[in-house]
């Protein structure tokens, strides 16, 4: 069940079969149905996941009800919520768009593998700056690009997504409406349709 | 003689969208070589309540591929990016080749969703060679009525000819590799005898009544039977009235790259389908 965590860490580190072995032990993984919801907002979240197969996504649900998505998190993405780092209780949602099945990594994981395993550290600090540069990307995209752009930056990000999740999820994760959303892919398609 | 090798139960049903209950049978349901036919979705007859808002499979691309709609009971409407569109009642085929790709929709049709009832359909993916993969989209409906049929004596019933031949009835639509697909109407009694090539991947879907296949075998009613690649001629003897679907074609011997609703050979292709969907160049449909 972990091969893929396995692989997705030598890729990054010298990680030995026997180190990993060490450092995988106490790791759980699990399977949610699709629609399950794994964290509400208002929860104390203890968790970070890394999604093995399937889809999950966070979000936020306004005072209106509407739904906003910050990140879709399909297979080798990780998605957590970091208030819990600080003991505070979470702003977001997390569910299963798709059945999914995800390692389960505690709290104080990475500092703990820290400690036994060289390199650890730098990768979790590269994947922490990867983290913060990608949001640093969101929000100049949320604030300045068109819908265009932004749909342009999504189909680079995740390319398969638009085959798996309906178009509503997609406006909202981009922040624009659905209708907006139809016009954009109608004006692609007029640009490089050619029957 | 073309010998039984395996009698297959209907698997767990799935959804797609909200209109179509199916057993997938292949490539996920039963690991039996069927190939051209690359996927059977069967919706077993069952019942849809009556909805103002039809249920079914909104906007969706295909490409590498053929889609084909069997409808037995209830009635689908569609729409595709090419611009076609039409409804499928039942007895009727929709033959659509989605080759270099096309986007379409699938809607119980107004009337029936309104009304509810009886709904029993089947879906084929039927795979292009390499050669055909990337030629232009193309549909091919057929009405019931003018389906070809082989008229079988002694009021045993009748082969209806969806695709290749039967005796010396040629089938409505035209494929793009060899392969026989033929709905056996057979009244209680009726028999009727097939002769398909030893090479062929071959298959019969029960969709209604029961039936002894070679006099021996006795097959009921959402079963499949598959064959093995020896002998050539098979019989069919009706104990109730039964409709047959008959599966039975040349391998296509080419490498498999599938993705969701793409059909390719190579990982590349896939990403490549991938992309151009996404940019917009398997055209636009209204949700």
């Amino acid at each position: 069940m972990l091969e893929k965590f396995k692989s997705y860490l030598q890729k990054r580190l010298p990680l030995t079969d026997e180190q990993f072995e060490l450092i995988s032990k106490d790791l759980k993984v699990k399977t949610f149905q699709k629609n399950d919801i794994i964290l509400s907002q208002g929860e104390l979240c203890s968790r970070t996941y890394f999604v093995l197969d399937g889809l999950m996504r966070s979000y936020s649900i306004d005072s209106k009800g509407k739904v906003h998505i910050i990140q879709f998190a399909p297979e080798y993405w990780w998605l957590s919520e970091r208030n819990s780092l600080f003991n505070e209780l979470s702003e977001f949602n997390i569910d299963a768009i798709e059945t999914t099945s995800a390692v389960i990594i505690p709290k104080d994981y990475f500092l703990t593998v820290s400690k036994h395993v060289d390199g650890f550290e730098t990768l979790n600090s590269t994947m922490l700056n990867n983290a913060i540069r990608f949001m640093q990307k969101r929000i100049n995209m949320l604030l300045s690009a068109t819908a265009e752009e932004r749909y342009l930056d999504f189909i680079k990000l995740y390319p398969n997504l638009t085959l798996r999740v309906p178009q509503w999820m997609i406006a909202s994760y981009l922040g624009i409406t659905p209708e907006s959303l139809s016009r954009v892919r109608k004006d692609l398609a007029s640009k490089h349709f050619r029957p | 003689m073309k010998e039984i090798d395996l009698v297959l139960d209907p698997p767990a049903p799935h959804m797609v969208g909200d209109g179509f209950r199916v057993h997938n049978f292949f490539p996920s349901g039963h690991k039996i070589k069927m190939s051209p036919f690359f996927m059977l979705d069967y919706n077993a007859k069952i019942e849809f309540s009556a909805r103002t808002q039809p249920r079914g499979v909104g906007v969706h691309p295909h490409r590498g591929f053929e889609t084909v709609t069997i409808a037995y009971h209830g009635a689908v409407a569609h729409h595709d990016s090419a611009g076609n569109s039409g409804t499928i009642y039942p007895g009727d085929v929709q033959w659509m080749t989605a080759a270099s790709g096309i986007l379409h929709k699938e809607y119980h049709e107004e009337n029936y969703s309104k009304a509810g009832g009886p709904f029993q359909m089947v879906q084929l993916w039927v795979n292009l060679p390499a050669i055909h993969k990337m030629s232009k989209p193309k549909y091919q409906g057929i009405k019931h009525a003018d389906l070809p049929f082989y008229l079988l004596p002694n009021n045993d019933g009748r082969i209806e000819v969806i695709a290749g031949n039967y005796k010396d009835v040629a089938g409505a639509v035209s494929t793009f590799s060899p392969m026989d697909v033929y709905n056996a109407r057979l009244s209680q009694g009726g028999k009727a005898s097939f002769d398909l090539p030893e090479t062929y991947n071959t298959g019969i879907l029960i969709i209604e009544g029961e039936v002894r296949v070679n006099g021996s075998t006795v097959v009921n009613a959402d079963q499949f039977v598959y064959f093995k690649h020896k002998g050539t001629d098979f019989e069919i003897e009706a104990l109730k009235d039964s409709i047959v679907l008959v599966l039975s074609g040349k391998p296509i011997d080419e490498p498999i790259a599938q993705y969701g609703p793409f059909l390719m050979n190579k990982p590349e292709e896939i990403q490549q389908a991938i992309s151009d969907y996404n940019q917009g160049k398997f055209g636009y449909l209204e949700d």
